[in-house]
């Protein structure tokens, strides 16, 4: 007998899965899914969101902005490709098989893009990629085809800026009085894209404004606070006093580099060197606030999110994306640039 | 119904429990959105299941000797861009091996089985014949072949992008099907799965190699006085497992056309999980292939079928974590009942 009330209680298990969809559903908006839920909601358009991870902080801002988006305008259905590529193909499948009315995918991997570009026109459904970019010998391969992004030069480019704004607004903070900036810089993950164009254009942006630099030391931190804060630490051992500005190119580096220091007696006393970042993370505008970092550039999640939406939901009921109908300027017929912002003290409520 | 009755149906539902709740599962989602009753989504569920019941096949060869594997994700990430790497398109404007000429479809995907091989074979070789536990062994070379494919992947002068424009050939190994387009075509790659299947079977219950498979899970010891040679065979038993993973990788890469260091990643967890679930037990000597099969597709059913009724993804974690523990307490109260 006891047998059979353990395979009961599997089989009860198996049930009750079915049972926890109606509670589960709530976390995303819209999502209630299913033939009952489609017809609920009939005259919206279903839209079905691949996000590349959930447990990453800026995209689930762009997955929020989506969901707020959508209200009224769209049934999204909004689902974690888990950081895997080919978990990302199964649920476009499943999409395409749902008969969603347009696809916003967020590819794990951009050059993988190609394939869902292929499974979207087999079935004719249009797509709006996200955030990553796909090849443009892809792009070109489907007129139902767009993207939404930021161009990453961008953020490294207004790190820089911030940095110039400072440096020309306290002439003391050329502390060797030499007319040239000595700078520290802490690097993501070596040749990923966001990691090579921030620290190229950074440079740039403080070059082009005039000013002389010089490298005083740079090292990858992996992104990563603790990282950040080692390296930091081994930078002020070597050249302490030498060092004018701080540029990193996230914000978790930055704001380890920002501990470093502090334990290094900066900070109080009027000892201080400017520190940027990138993100605008919630601990960073913190820090922003506390004045211990001077800037952050913002990836404006929610107009990314936003236009993702309303371009998907133009293509979703045929039509063909404008100005007019979507809010966004369109360069080329297929991109959407969403700008950066600079982010200080004085704006941080932008960011917030 | 009489006592006798009762005991069959007893008996039948713990022998079978798992297609039991495969068939529930199945039939709640069912009811839940009839939907979901179609061929298209079924081959869906199965094209998804083809890489994953490969891979825990392979795992289920090692689970059944009475080892474990954590290694096999990381083979999975090494042989698809090993395939991937040299199966770029001539014209891709950012070739791993610019200089590489055109080579015929079959040699890369052999060089990347034969990658998988050789990682198994050191598995196998380091168990056998250096008596360290096969965890610690796998969790070794888990670690090491994902720094091997790093180093690779970041050669000069691909420095880590990811690998993309494969070519059509290639593609299609992943993409491609058999009959009309539309619902009833039936892909390459669920061929590929069930002829391996069929194979794995074929080993498992007809060759030499199957039966001491299964003495040396079982007993060790006794395998061992009855004259079986416990360590060629189990290294001849992870190195098939290493080929098999490097076939998925293989697959992997062709499915989705392209390929990064992170691809295989922890799904060496989910395929240990699926031979569970299936019945393979973890203290070795025991495992079907059917189950094996019925495993994967239970978790693909939770994957694909939770995601179109629209369950949240947190909640899908919850419930895959339940049925591994419910499956394995089930298993062990079967093994703990014979006794």
């Amino acid at each position: 007998m006891k047998k059979i009330v353990s395979t009961t209680l599997i089989a009860a298990l198996a049930l009750s899965i079915v049972g926890c969809s109606s509670s589960g559903g709530g976390t995303q908006s819209g999502a209630g899914g299913g033939a009952t839920g489609g017809e609920a909601a009939a005259g919206l358009p279903k839209i079905g969101v691949a996000i590349y991870k959930f447990d990453d902080t800026f995209m689930t801002g762009v997955r929020n902005a989506i969901s707020d988006a959508a209200n009224g305008k769209a049934e999204v259905d909004i689902v974690d490709s888990q950081n895997s590529q080919p978990t990302q193909n199964d649920k476009v499948d499943l999409f395409i098989t749902k008969k969603v009315n347009a696809l916003a995918i967020n590819p794990v991997d951009r050059t993988a893009a190609g394939v869902i570009i292929d499974k979207a026109k087999t079935a004719n459904i249009p797509v709006v990629f996200l955030n990553r970019e796909p090849m443009p010998e892809d792009m070109q391969k489907y007129d139902k085809v767009y993207y939404v992004g930021a161009k990453a030069e961008e953020s490294g480019t207004m790190s820089g800026e911030l940095i110039v704004d400072y440096w020309k607004a306290h002439p003391e903070a050329d502390k060797n009085k030499d007319g040239v900036l000595q700078y520290v810089m802490l690097k993501g993950e070596p040749g990923h894209q966001d990691a090579e164009l921030r620290t190229k254009f950074s440079v740039k942006a403080i070059e082009d404004a005039g000013i002389k630099v010089e490298k005083v030391a740079e090292d990858t931190a992996m992104w990563d606070r603790v990282k950040g804060q080692e390296k930091m630490a081994a930078f002020l051992a070597s050249s302490g006093d030498k060092i004018e500005a701080v540029l990193a190119n996230n914000d978790d580096m930055a704001l380890g580099a920002i501990e470093a220091l502090k334990a290094a007696g900066y900070f109080k006393d009027g000892k201080y060197v400017p520190v940027v970042g990138v993100d605008a993370t919630a601990p960073a505008l913190k820090e922003l606030e506390a004045g211990t970092l001077l800037g952050t550039v913002l990836n404006d999640a929610k107009n990314q999110g936003k236009a993702t939406l309303e371009i998907a939901a133009v293509l979703a009921k045929g039509e063909t994306p404008t100005k007019e109908n979507t809010g966004f300027d369109i360069t080329d017929g297929k991109y959407v640039w969403i700008s950066y912002k600079k982010i200080t003290k004085d704006n941080m409520a932008d960011a917030q | 119904m009489n006592t006798v009755g009762v005991k069959r149906v007893q008996h039948f539902l713990t022998q079978n429990a798992i297609y039991v709740v495969l068939i529930v599962l199945i039939a709640g989602i069912a009811l839940y959105d009839s939907t979901f009753l179609s061929f298209t989504t079924f081959r869906d569920i199965l094209l998804q299941s083809s890489t994953r019941a490969i891979i825990a096949l392979g795992a289920a060869f090692i689970l059944i000797a009475g080892g474990t594997d954590l290694s096999s994700g990381r083979v999975v990430g090494l042989t698809a861009v090993i395939s991937a790497s040299m199966l770029q398109t001539m014209d891709y404007p950012r070739r791993f091996f610019p200089d590489m000429p055109e080579l015929p479809l079959w040699l890369p995907i052999l060089l990347a089985v034969i990658a998988g091989l050789i990682v198994g074979l050191i598995n196998g070789v380091i168990v056998a014949k250096f008596n360290v536990p096969p965890f610690i062994t796998t969790l070794g070379t888990m670690v090491i072949v994902y720094g091997v494919n790093s180093l690779y992947f970041d050669m000069k002068p691909n420095e880590s992008q990811p690998i993309g424009g494969l070519r059509e050939d290639f593609g299609h190994l992943g993409t491609g099907f058999f009959g009309p387009s539309g619902p009833y075509s039936v892909p390459y790659i669920v061929v590929i799965a069930i002829v391996i299947a069929a194979l794995v079977w074929v080993v498992f219950n007809k060759t030499k190699l199957g039966k001491n498979m299964y003495a040396i899970g079982g007993n060790v010891q006794a395998a061992t006085v009855s004259g079986i040679n416990v360590a060629a065979n189990l290294i001849i038993i992870y190195g098939i497992a290493g080929a098999l993973y490097g076939m998925a990788g293989v697959l992997e890469a062709a499915r989705t056309g392209g390929a990064t260091n992170n691809y295989g990643n922890m799904y060496e967890l989910d395929a240990i999980a699926a031979c569970v679930v299936g019945g393979v037990s973890v203290n070795g000597g025991v495992g079907t292939v059917p189950g094996v099969l019925a495993g994967v597709l239970i978790f693909s059913v939770i994957n694909y079928g939770l995601t179109f009724i629209g369950v949240s993804p947190y909640w899908q974690l919850i419930i895959k974590g339940l049925i591994i523990v419910a499956a394995v307490a089930f298993d062990i109260r079967k093994y703990v009942a014979k006794k």
